[in-house]
């Protein structure tokens, strides 16, 4: 009895040690895999950095208003946001790496699941990042044109523009990583969404001569009053 | 190995005129017809037929009063006019291909016309003009529009004579004008150019103008056509370009400079064709503006301008309430644009009651300044900046037609020459925010 | 080369104007002489002219360069005999060459033994053949033509204490027409060299012939009966012979001396000549294309005549103000060079002597319709000397050689009639006959060559001329037409090369050939038919269907 629990006590450790012995060199494995990962993230982020300054990324983000988007989140300038988004992408695949060397059942299938869906999450951020953009850009415009117009509510209208495509463009991201059959409220989003960004971008670029004229004629006409001089601003 | 260095440079010269070409075959083949020319006048039309025949009749009339021996050339660039604008323009040709007429006139008189698109833009137009005036080699180019009812022949002379006979470059208009008429040239472009540049040029975005052949050549090659940033507001980068150029530059009196309908919908178009060329051109102008202090006049044939007073109605309300209204709604967007100190001050006096309304000149000229230093920065989009700055010109419009409600022409030219001189102090300022800007 | 028996010969003739006191000094007495011209019709035959236009050489005081003439019946001593006359007239018709003399209708010098019995006595039977008043306030609507000389058309005559008139120098008493033995009187005098043989007459100053109070006594319908009168006898009497009018007139004004063709068979066509030297500066074909424009049509047995340069002054009366200061102020700077209403000077320095001008110019002369005249001197480039006073800087003695006088006389040069151009560019030794005759390339040899190349078709002197219009007016481009026969002239007026595209639209399947080097150009086809030609080029193409 006491033989058998030694027996089967040694051999639980001969077991663990054996075992032990069999994943520590994975282990030690995964650990170097870590520890390069870090460093080629590192290597990567920061001849990534280079680059984008070498690019004026910067003043290219400036032009289409992101650094405005960026400065109002409290976030470092746009090329050190995508330099570091992309160090803890690159260490994270190596993480993933690592943890999957160890051979660890059901893990495995996660860290393939992860690669799989990369390309689909840097699509979705990508639409995400210009989504929030034109979101921006064309509210801003909806707001100047309308205040230019004299149209009651300016605020709302471009608060509403706004609404409008970032709704819009969420359900596109949804859809692209995969989520999108679990919301109807997206689906009907996409429909209102497309209709009101296709009114928007006529009325915002397009025609915004036209729409000014026509916005000016609906409401701006009746306020004129009998024997008014226009100024010459030329 | 020096065999292919040479065989490098006409590729790309090549490639180069291939795709300069934005003259159309018949309008090419018209200019070849007419050759070299003295003086070139141009009109850029669209759907002017109730002004241009009388027009062309005083341009026509004072070539074969004044300049019968030079050899002149009428262009018209037309934006696809339906009303048979071109057709008038075309009909004072003088050849011997017409019925004889009593016309007495020592040459043939080419009256051409092309359509330079389908969409009238006075950048294309002008470009066709420059284009036409550079391969006729044009002495001296004088520019006309279409659409004042009160040219006559004299404006043709007294535009071209300077550049013809004195040797100057540019011959930019001045005219006799309402005293509230022109809001944006006096309170904005007139005293801007001149605290920049330091010349008194009076009408630097120009509706009439002469040139001579030479500063539309190196206007033509500066080529900002092509990127697009010369979209608008060419009338102002020409004389931007004379006056970076170190060209000459005079001002000749025309006449009365008749009222033209605008709606208060045209502001922002003419802010963007006048304001946003303005505060573009200051980067790569910014080694000439940042050295001048103070201003001179430029030589002027005639008055330096004539101001005539009469009623205006003007509805105050309705200024004073967009002023307001854009204050306060655009208010995240000056956040962006404007200095803290300036916007905070804008806000107060947005609240205040209308007879105490006032924008005062040195505001005007902070809000002015920093708009130009956030559009060069690009601290939104640039068109955006040039649209919100349409609620707060309206406000200084109020206070320049209070303050000046009963003022004479002299107090009028005084109350402008003080804005001036405000543009001038506060051009530091501006300077001050250009070095900083990084 | 016997002469044509063609009646309408005038109608391809190439004229040759020359004074003989200019041309050839046989005798080395410095004035060129009759013996001499005929020494020198083997040179105009070479050069290709078939008439010679004679200036005047009968007896006289030479105040007016011969146009004041004492005597009509003979010739002037200086310049030989009427025999002498007779020889060149029979050398010149066994050459093929015509000619044509001088005939001063309107006017006689004052030494004319006519006017001297005139003046005599009131009641001479001579008294009648002038135009005598005794006050004068007659004609106040006259013009005076010799503006920078005279004050008056009347003149004091202290002998018959009378006035009498005179259209130009006071020293020329007019004629009085209305006098029926004034006309017999002349007849007589045409007769005398049609019998001769002379093959014709340029009728100087014909307008002027008749005065009527209440008009400015030019081209009275009188005016016309009285050369439609010898037009008649001149038709019985010889037929085949020509009249040639000098009527410097407005083109309307100058038709009806062509009458219904029973009057002139040709005149100048004045107001052409100054539009050609003004188109060629102003490089705009506007001038000339309006001025023929205005040209009313002839009757068939009538001839333009045309010229570049003559004996006169570049005539500017035929031009508006504006055009006359623009002529003066390109082509006569030099106020020395202005002349009553002209320009005192030679086609060569006129054209800065650019022999592309003087080419281009010449191609016009012949080209146009119409007959063209030659001044002596021009086929060389001749230059003038406007230090000479009137305007006998353009009649200076012709430049045969670079030798003694030019080769034109073996005379001390003091004794010439007239000093030679001297100057480097334009005098003897740098311009004259014997060294172009030497170079294929000279003027000379190339004025013999175009006019071989007119002369080789009639469509010049006879056809009818379509103008083209191509929008650039720097081009004049027309197609002369005779029969199946038809010519392509297409000139560039301008100093720069230029393209042009003409309308042939009707001559299409034509082929072009050139006519000067007989090279052929490509077939007219849909399009307009596109050229380029360079500074002051031009070509003359016949039309041809193959």
């Amino acid at each position: 009895m006491k033989e058998m629990i030694i027996s089967e006590l040694s051999q639980a450790l001969h077991e663990l040690a054996r075992g032990f012995a069999h994943y520590l060199p994975r282990l030690i494995v995964m650990l170097i895999l870590a520890f390069a990962g870090w460093a080629v993230a590192y290597f990567v982020k920061v001849l990534l950095r280079s680059l984008l300054r070498l690019l004026r990324f910067d003043k290219l983000s400036e032009n289409t208003g992101a650094s405005q988007l960026l400065n109002k989140a409290a976030l470092p300038p746009a090329s050190e946001v995508l330099s570091r988004f992309v160090f803890w992408l690159v260490w994270l695949g190596f993480i993933l790496v690592g943890v999957s060397v160890l051979g660890i059942l059901g893990l495995q299938e996660q860290v393939a699941k992860f690669f799989f869906f990369l390309p689909r999450l840097f699509t979705a951020l990508f639409i995400l990042f210009f989504g929030l953009l034109a979101a921006g850009f064309f509210s801003r415009a909806a707001l100047l044109a309308a205040v230019n117009a004299n149209v009651p509510s300016p605020r709302m209208l471009s608060f509403a523009v706004r609404s409008i495509i970032i709704v819009f463009v969420l359900s596109i991201v949804f859809e692209e990583l995969g989520l999108a059959e679990q919301t109807m409220l997206v689906a009907f989003g996409i429909v209102f969404g497309a209709l009101m960004l296709g009114l928007a971008l006529a009325f915002g670029i397009g025609g915004r001569n036209l729409a000014q004229g026509f916005l000016e004629r609906r409401f701006l006409r009746p306020k004129k009053e009998e024997g008014e001089d226009e100024l010459s601003a030329l | 190995m020096s065999h292919d260095a040479l065989a490098l440079p006409p590729l790309r010269t090549e490639i180069k005129l291939a795709e300069e070409t934005f003259l159309t075959d018949d309008f090419l083949r018209q200019l070849i017809n007419v050759g070299e020319v003295d003086v070139l006048v141009g009109l850029a039309t669209h759907n002017n037929a109730k002004t241009i025949g009388a027009i062309v009749q005083s341009i026509q009339s004072c070539i074969l009063r004044s300049y019968t021996r030079d050899r002149v050339v009428i262009i018209n660039a037309d934006g696809g006019s339906r009303d048979g604008t071109p057709e008038l323009v075309t009909g004072i040709s003088i050849d011997d291909l017409r019925p004889l007429s009593n016309l007495h006139s020592l040459r043939t008189l080419h009256s051409i016309s092309t359509q330079y698109a389908n969409t009238p833009s006075s950048t294309a137009a002008l470009r066709t003009i420059l284009a036409a005036a550079e391969l006729l080699r044009a002495k001296a180019c004088v520019v006309m529009s279409p659409e004042s009812p009160s040219i006559d022949g004299e404006w043709i002379s007294k535009l071209l004579h300077p550049v013809r006979y004195d040797s100057f470059d540019l011959a930019t208009p001045t005219y006799r004008r309402h005293k509230f008429e022109g809001l944006l040239i006096t309170n904005l472009l007139y005293p801007m150019t001149r605290a920049l540049y330091g010349l008194r040029i009076r009408e630097p975005y120009m509706q009439d103008f002469g040139f001579s052949g030479r500063l539309g050549s190196e206007f033509l090659s500066q080529n900002a056509w092509a990127d697009g940033s010369g979209e608008d507001g060419i009338e102002l980068r020409l004389t931007l370009a004379a006056i970076t150029g170190k060209r000459r530059i005079c001002q000749s009196f025309l006449g009365q400079k008749e009222h033209v309908e605008r709606r208060s919908a045209d502001l922002v178009p003419a802010l963007r064709q006048t304001v946003g060329p303005m505060f573009a051109t200051l980067e790569s102008t910014f080694s000439t503006w940042s050295s001048v202090t103070g201003s001179q006049p430029v030589p002027t044939f005639g008055p330096e301008h004539e101001v005539s007073l009469g009623p205006l109605r003007v509805n105050r309300k309705r200024l004073r309430q967009m002023f307001s209204s854009g204050v306060a709604e655009l208010e995240t967007v000056f956040h962006s644009i404007l200095a803290p100190s300036t916007l905070v001050e804008l806000q107060r006096i947005a609240r205040l009651e209308e007879e105490d309304f006032v924008y005062p000149a040195e505001l005007w000229v902070k809000t002015v300044y920093e708009f130009a230093a956030s559009y060069q920065k690009s601290v939104i989009n640039r068109d955006h900046i040039i649209q919100a700055l349409a609620p707060l010109f309206r406000g200084r419009v109020l206070t320049f037609l209070t303050e000046n409600r009963n003022g004479t022409a002299e107090d009028v030219e005084n109350n402008i020459e003080g804005l001036c001189l405000e543009f001038e102090r506060l051009k530091p300022y501006l300077l001050q925010m250009w070095e900083t800007r990084e | 080369m016997p002469l044509s028996q063609d009646v309408l010969w005038y109608k391809d003739a190439i004229i040759y104007q020359v004074h003989v006191r200019t041309f050839y000094d046989s005798n080395g007495d410095g004035i060129g002489d009759f013996q001499g011209l005929e020494q020198k019709l083997g040179y105009l035959q070479e050069l290709g002219v078939n008439a010679i236009w004679l200036m005047p050489f009968f007896p006289s005081p030479l105040r007016d360069d011969g146009y004041d003439i004492a005597d009509y019946e003979t010739v002037h001593s200086g310049y030989g005999t009427l025999e002498d006359f007779r020889k060149v007239l029979e050398s010149a018709h066994n050459r093929g060459i015509r000619i044509i003399i001088e005939m001063v209708l309107n006017h006689t010098s004052d030494q004319h033994p006519w006017f001297q019995e005139s003046r005599s006595s009131r009641d001479n039977p001579r008294r009648d053949w002038y135009v005598w008043s005794d006050t004068d306030e007659r004609y106040k609507g006259t013009r005076i033509i010799f503006l920078d000389t005279e004050k008056s058309n009347w003149a004091w005559d202290p002998i018959s204490k009378a006035y009498y008139w005179h259209r130009f120098f006071s020293h020329q008493p007019d004629l009085n027409y209305d006098n029926p033995a004034v006309r017999e009187q002349m007849w007589k005098v045409m007769s005398f060299w049609l019998e001769m043989g002379v093959d014709g007459f340029r009728l100087d100053a014909v307008p002027y012939l008749l005065e009527r109070e209440g008009t400015n006594c030019e081209n009275l319908p009188e005016t016309h009966e009285v050369l439609k009168e010898f037009r008649r006898r001149l038709d019985e009497q010889f037929p085949g012979r020509m009249l040639l009018a000098e009527a410097n007139q407005w083109p309307a004004d100058l038709r009806p001396y062509f009458g219904d063709g029973d009057e002139f068979h040709m005149a100048f066509h004045f107001p052409l000549m100054p539009r050609m030297f003004m188109g060629l500066k102003l490089e705009d074909r506007k001038p000339i294309t309006e001025i023929l424009q205005q040209t009313p049509e002839i009757p068939p047995p009538c001839q333009w005549s045309l010229f570049l340069r003559n004996h006169d002054e570049l005539t500017l009366e035929m031009v508006t103000d504006m055009e006359r200061d623009y002529m003066y102020d390109t082509y006569a700077e030099n106020k020395t060079m202005r002349l009553n209403l002209g320009i005192r000077r030679r086609l060569a320095p006129l054209l800065e002597n650019d022999r592309r001008r003087i080419e281009l110019m010449n191609g016009l002369l012949m080209s146009l319709p119409g007959t063209p005249i030659v001044y002596y001197g021009d086929e060389i480039g001749m230059g003038d000397n406007i230090n000479l006073g009137d305007r006998n800087g353009v009649r200076t003695p012709m430049q045969w050689s670079g030798g003694w006088n030019a080769g034109f006389s073996t005379a001390e040069p003091d004794r010439l009639y007239a000093p030679l151009i001297q100057n480097p560019v334009y005098g003897y030794p740098a311009v004259n006959v014997l060294s172009q005759l030497g170079s294929e390339h000279s003027l000379l040899r190339w004025m013999q060559r175009m006019i071989a190349v007119r002369a080789s078709t009639s469509v010049f002197g006879r056809g009818s001329i379509e103008f083209l219009r191509p929008a650039n007016h720097r081009i004049l481009a027309y197609v002369r037409r005779l029969g199946n026969e038809a010519v392509l002239a297409v000139n560039n007026l301008s100093g720069a090369a230029q393209a042009v595209e003409l309308d042939l639209k009707k001559y299409k399947g034509n082929i072009l050939i050139e006519m000067s080097g007989k090279n052929m150009f490509p077939r007219v086809g849909d399009q307009p038919y596109l050229l380029t030609l360079g500074p002051y080029q031009f070509f003359w193409f016949r039309l041809r269907r193959i």
